[in-house]
């Protein structure tokens, strides 16, 4: 039953020594800020697209953190350093996907519907729930979506990751 | 544990058109702006950016 290690549920992790960064490509609504700010490490062009030693983890981990949706977000792999990091670490597993933190069970109906209000950034919804909008009706169902709170997107109502260069505070 | 997997959604969210966010039933809202968790029945969350109340709707959209 050997899993290959580079897969969870949903994508793909990638480490160097002091980190993991998970990938999860359906969640991706190419924002783009991964490879504009550090191609080195993030090149959609290459396979793996990740290089971890492209650059240093300091820098990885400032740019895992730019990611406006879940697509990408990061842990230490010293578990007890996991514990103190502060929620200006917007990306950390703990803050973008509990699920993978601990035993949190991302498929069980029981659970509520998570609603994340980001720092200057999207409500980010995940969970079961019936989503209607412009006239749609969708069952969204163990998933997750970023709604635009800033009022700027062009893929309305969801977020393309334009409040950073709108200045968005809130 | 696959028992009643026809459960109906708990939580129905709205997008409200020229308007907020609706959201009803089983939720939990963590605001990691403000630091402040938020898990009342029903909810209207800002979408225009100007709301003085943020993360909730305020009406400022109409004006």
């Amino acid at each position: 039953m050997e899993r290959n290690e580079n897969q969870f549920s949903g994508g793909r992790r990638y480490k160097n020594d002091d980190i993991t960064v998970y990938w999860k490509p359906s969640a991706c609504v190419h924002a783009s800020y991964c490879y504009r700010e550090l191609l080195e490490v993030f090149d959609p062009s290459r396979r793996p697209w990740v290089d971890m030693n492209g650059s240093t983890t300091e820098k990885i981990i400032e740019v895992v953190n730019l990611c406006p949706t879940e697509a990408l977000a990061w842990k230490w792999n010293d578990e007890e350093k996991n514990e103190s990091v502060g929620s200006d670490q917007l990306n950390h597993i703990k803050f973008r996907r509990p699920e993978l933190m601990n035993s949190i069970d991302p498929d069980s109906n029981e659970q509520p519907v998570s609603v994340k209000i980001m720092s200057d950034g999207p409500i980010v919804l995940k969970g079961n729930f019936t989503l209607l909008y412009n006239g749609n009706k969708k069952e969204v169902r163990d998933s997750m979506i970023s709604i635009c709170r800033c009022g700027v997107s062009d893929h309305m109502p969801f977020c393309d990751g334009q409040h950073r260069k709108a200045g968005f505070i809130g | 544990m696959e028992d009643n997997k026809e459960n109906k959604s708990q939580s129905v969210i709205e997008v409200i058109d020229f308007g907020p966010l609706k959201i009803t039933g089983n939720f939990l809202i963590k605001d990691l702006q403000r630091n402040k968790e938020d898990s009342s029945s029903e909810v209207k969350l800002c979408r225009c950016g100007k709301s003085e109340n943020k993360p909730y709707c305020d009406e400022s959209h109409k004006k």
